[in-house]
């Protein structure tokens, strides 16, 4: 599904913030990219959301070796992955509706065949009185929703969050990894970047614990042995 | 109506751009553009019926003018060298009519100079000839010259040809000016509207590159944006055009009433069958207004990765 050789990034002409990085994420696998702030998640994330490419080193998406495939090839690319970010990046002047139903559009699906699906997920993520809200209008927690539902809402084969639970209240929290839990046994790719220790034991899957640009380790979670 | 009741920017599939707010200049200038580019237009317009106004009423008439002679008894010379060149224009082909102004029309010719106290009665004023020729028939003037050279020797032959040449000079030159003006307005809206939407696309660079990273095609992303600069462009230069119809038409209200814009030139009005080309001009602003947007946003969405 997604493999790293050797990859290395830096922005312009500053340090590398990510070094030799060497790992396979399988499909269907839930991995967690963990480590300190600075440490080169957000940047990882980029290099796997087709937002930056590497500055070395080869990366492999959906058996597509990235160096090699043509321009207009990549947006199809980037509508199979689903990504939640930091800042949630929800268009201000769309409803919550209209922004979790913008990757549906984008994919050319017309109307009549989601809005039930978009109701009942933004439902889901407890914002069924809320669908005609501008973000504005939203807590930093409803807005977090909104753009993991947006990122969910059109089955991506590969889901990336960074620090989707950053925002909620535990029980939310739990309910959104559950989520992300229940997308995965459908088979999506699921690779979560969080600081939360308790988050990462608790769930089943690997983590891959980022340091300084490098990628120290790589293990199953504890709820993997149980 | 949205799913959820809202009436807002509901997404179909080619609105997902906002509406740009603070257009309004950008709307005023180009509909000023329109107005100077239909002005122009009209303007080319009105030149090339002048022009041909002109060169089809001199063409079809040739005009002898019979001179006083140097010597001798005047009022008998003239008389007899008029009668003379009258029978050689009536026997030469393509001549349709001759014709032999009266007094009282060539009085009425110089009044505009001398005024009409008679004091031309004294004065002995060459004759003049009239010739009408046949529709679709020529006159060869040198031939012509020679033989009103034999039988009246003060008769002068004018085929007004300097005068075509100058006025179908004149009407080039305010043509091509016109072609000048409408490149140079063309160029403009093209700057203008390049400006501003790269001004519009720094505005929303975060959303521009948000479409862009969740799989959004620069061809979607250039068409939301073009289509809204194409519709403003459209209607502001729909404005500015309809302006300058206006204004042409009071221009032909003012002759209506007697009031003559320009003294010795034609109508500056537009006929009905010309204002339908002033449909072109905002038809050209908004369509290069559409291809300048289209071609501003593919560079840049194509910038990133």
């Amino acid at each position: 599904m997604v493999r790293f050789e050797n990859v290395g990034m830096r922005y312009g002409s500053g340090p590398e913030v990510l070094r030799d990085i060497s790992f396979d994420l399988s499909a269907g696998s839930f991995t967690f990219l963990t480590g300190l702030s600075g440490a080169g998640k957000t940047t990882l994330l980029k290099l796997i959301s087709l937002a930056e490419p590497p500055s070395r080193g080869l990366i492999t998406l959906f058996g597509e070796e990235l160096a090699t495939a043509r321009r207009r090839d990549l947006p199809a690319l980037r509508r199979r992955i689903g990504v939640v970010f930091q800042d949630f990046r929800l268009l201000a002047h769309l409803s919550a509706y209209d922004n979790v139903a913008l990757p549906l559009r984008l994919a050319g699906k017309r109307e009549a065949n989601y809005t039930r699906d978009v109701r009942e997920l933004l439902s889901w993520v407890g914002l069924g009185d809320r669908m005609s809200a501008r973000p504005a209008t939203l807590s930093g927690g409803e807005q977090q929703r909104v753009a993991i539902a947006r990122a969910v809402v059109a089955r991506p084969d590969l889901l990336i969050a960074d620090e989707p639970t950053g925002n909620v209240d535990p029980e939310m929290g739990a309910k959104l990894i559950r989520l992300f839990a229940e997308l995965n046994r459908l088979g999506t790719t699921v690779l979560i970047a969080t600081h939360d220790r308790m988050l990462v034991e608790e769930t089943r899957g690997r983590e891959i614990r980022l340091v300084e640009g490098r990628l120290m380790e790589m293990r199953k979670t504890a709820a993997a042995y149980t | 109506m949205s799913e959820n009741g809202q009436k807002d920017e509901r997404l179909s599939a080619s609105h997902i751009m906002p509406r740009e707010k603070g257009a309004a200049p950008l709307d005023f200038v180009i509909a000023v553009m329109a107005l100077l580019a239909a002005l122009a237009l009209g303007s080319s317009l009105i030149a090339s019926r002048a022009a041909e106004g002109w060169s089809q009423g001199l063409s079809d008439h040739v005009t002898v003018q019979v001179l006083p002679p140097e010597s001798g008894d005047a009022a008998a010379g003239l008389a007899k060298e008029s009668a003379a060149a009258l029978g050689v224009l009536n026997a030469t082909p393509g001549i349709a009519h001759a014709r032999l102004l009266s007094d009282a029309e060539i009085e009425k010719l110089v009044e505009p100079w001398i005024g009409n106290s008679g004091v031309v009665a004294g004065i002995p004023l060459p004759r003049l000839i009239d010739a009408t020729i046949a529709p679709g028939e020529g006159v060869d003037s040198g031939a012509l010259t020679a033989r009103l050279k034999a039988a009246a020797p003060d008769a002068v032959l004018d085929d007004h040809r300097r005068w075509i040449a100058r006025l179908e000079g004149l009407a080039d030159t305010v043509r091509y000016a016109a072609y000048g003006i409408l490149l140079l307005i063309a160029g403009a809206t093209a700057a203008v509207v390049t400006l501003a939407t790269r001004a519009g696309l720094d505005a929303h660079h975060e959303m521009v590159a948000l479409l862009h990273q969740m799989g959004a095609r620069a061809g979607f992303i250039a068409h939301n944006i073009e289509r809204h600069y194409f519709l403003s462009a459209l209607a502001a230069a729909a404005a500015g055009t309809a302006i300058a119809a206006l204004l042409f038409q009071g221009l032909a209200g003012l002759e209506f009433v007697g009031v003559e814009a320009v003294p010795f030139l034609p109508p500056l009005s537009l006929s009905l069958s010309e204002l339908p080309w002033l449909v072109a001009v905002p038809a050209v602003i908004s369509l290069i207004s559409w291809a300048t947007a289209r071609i501003s946003v593919l560079s840049v969405v194509r910038a990133i990765y």
